[in-house]
């Protein structure tokens, strides 16, 4: 396990017009470890990450991934995976069309897009309209769409939502071999029981930084559990708090 | 760069928007077609020259650009609409080299509906006099207008994607090249004809040699074109580069 953070996030700030959605959020997040970011729906999630990927500008602060801002980084596209529920596929497109259009840009062997897509069990699949897959085979695809390119680095925005238990389970062991591979996973969720079984580390925000550390930590190694903890450390008036 | 315009070739085909666009204008232009042809066999009998008719047959395909244009509009909006864009850029290296991408391919996208456009003229110029037995009259003019038709639709196209970064909306971009081409830059030139002919599509009309006075020389109308263009990437450049991506 490396001690430099795969992933740094300094006084990060971002202020719409009348909304502050993300308050000097200073965190790292450690390489090859699935770390959850946690907070409840406009709790600044999807915000953060998008200011950590360049899409969005901050008002203040700073983000870099592998070291650099995602902009800055070589070959970025190449080292970084990204799938978000806000990124849509190609209008029109069918599954092995939306992973060749991707497979083009990065400059990719045709070949891989079947690799990914026999890794995210979307064999059968291929042919599909992307109109007419399911929110899980959505998700799958967004997946497929993110490790194209083999990155060291997943950026996932809320992956499970709209997977049924099996999707779950098969997203929970998939992010678990990519991180048992060295892979940095980092993965937004507001479905705290899916994550308590997936994560190694725990990143809670609610607009602020309430908390970083592993999960381990939090739950005492079990004794409590992650709801319980959520609930106390997004409610808590922000002072109270101490950063872990 | 090869790779990403490689990618964005993908893209443009992926769908069916381009068919769609593709067929409404060539039905638009086969309706204003038969009313050239129904027309000119009258003015034809009454004396006039069957050159001017094919002439004005051919003209009639210029109405194509307003088809390329939308056509580049909807390859970027419809990014805007479903998010997709942001892994445009995530995947791009940068924004300005996305914009360079897509406006290549919006500009390849035109050339192929000036193919079209220009085709199916000089097919319409040969067999629409038919029905009323009138023989086609091709002279080099129509040669010219069917050149300046395809190279309209070709400006046309980058126009219309460039509006759509500044944009960013479907609906929005659509309606605003529909209103440009059919209402504002055809009321401005009634109202100021002199002023007018700086206008995009006003300058158009010069490339594919419409017969309207107080238009500008083909050269100047491709200054002016070009100038409208430089002015619409810059300011896509400038607002793709610093706004938030959606
Ligand atoms: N583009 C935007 N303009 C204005 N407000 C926004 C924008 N994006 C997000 N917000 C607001 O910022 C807050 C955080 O949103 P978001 O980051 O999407 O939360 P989460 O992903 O945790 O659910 C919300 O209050 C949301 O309404
Ligand atoms: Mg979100």
């Amino acid at each position: 396990m490396s001690t430099t953070p795969a992933i740094s996030l300094t006084g990060l700030t971002k202020k719409f017009k009348d909304v502050t959605a993300v308050d000097d959020l200073t965190v790292d997040i450690r390489a090859g470890r699935v770390t959850g970011l946690l907070g409840r729906n406009g709790a600044g999630k999807t915000t953060t990450l998008r200011m950590l990927l360049g899409l969005a500008g901050p008002t203040a602060g700073h983000a870099t991934v592998l070291g650099r801002p995602y902009g800055e980084l070589p070959r970025a596209a190449h080292r970084v995976g990204v799938a978000m529920d806000a990124i849509g596929p190609v209008t029109g497109s069918t599954v092995r069309g939306e992973l060749l259009v991707w497979t083009a840009c990065l400059g990719l062997d045709r070949r891989r897009t079947d690799e990914v897509i026999g890794l995210t069990g979307l064999t059968g699949a291929e042919d599909r309209p992307v109109s007419g897959c399911s929110t899980g085979m959505k998700q799958r695809l967004a997946l497929a769409t993110a490790l194209l390119a083999d990155p060291e680095v997943l950026v996932l925005d809320e992956p499970a939502n709209g997977l049924d238990p099996d999707g779950i389970r098969w997203l929970r062991d998939t992010l678990r071999e990519l991180a048992a591979e060295g892979r940095t996973v980092l993965v937004s969720s507001h479905q705290l029981a899916e994550v308590e079984q997936t994560v190694d580390d725990v990143v809670v925000v609610q607009r602020t930084l309430r908390y970083a550390g592993t999960l381990a930590d939090l739950t005492d190694g079990g004794a409590h559990r992650l709801e319980e903890r959520f609930f106390h450390l997004v409610d808590a008036p922000e002072r109270a708090l101490t950063h872990a | 760069m090869r790779n990403l315009v490689h990618g964005e070739l993908r893209k443009a085909v992926t769908g069916r928007t381009w068919w769609i666009l593709m067929l409404a204008g060539t039905f638009l232009c086969l309706l204003s077609t038969f009313g050239f042809a129904s027309e000119g066999h009258k003015a034809v009998a009454a004396g006039g020259s069957a050159a001017d008719v094919t002439n004005d047959i051919a003209r009639a395909w210029m109405m194509m650009f307003l088809f390329a244009s939308l056509s580049g509009a909807i390859l970027v909006t419809r990014e805007y609409g479903t998010g997709t864009v942001a892994r445009s850029v995530l995947l791009a290296g940068s924004r300005g080299r996305l914009l360079a991408a897509k406006t290549a391919v919006a500009t390849a996208a035109g050339a192929a509906f000036g193919l079209l456009a220009a085709g199916l003229g000089a097919l319409a110029c040969a067999f629409a006099g038919a029905p009323y037995g009138d023989s086609a009259a091709f002279t080099r003019e129509t040669w010219l207008i069917l050149a300046g038709v395809f190279a309209c639709s070709v400006l046309a196209a980058p126009w219309g994607a460039l509006l759509g970064w500044i944009v960013r909306n479907q609906v929005s971009a659509v309606a605003l090249l529909i209103t440009l081409t059919l209402v504002v830059d055809p009321g401005v030139q009634a109202l100021a004809p002199e002023a007018a002919q700086y206008l995009l599509t006003i300058a158009m009309s010069s490339v594919y040699r419409d017969v309207k006075p107080d238009l500008l020389p083909v050269p100047w109308a491709f200054a002016a074109i070009a100038g409208w263009l430089t002015a619409a990437w810059f300011a896509a450049r400038r607002l793709l580069t610093t706004r938030d991506i959606v």
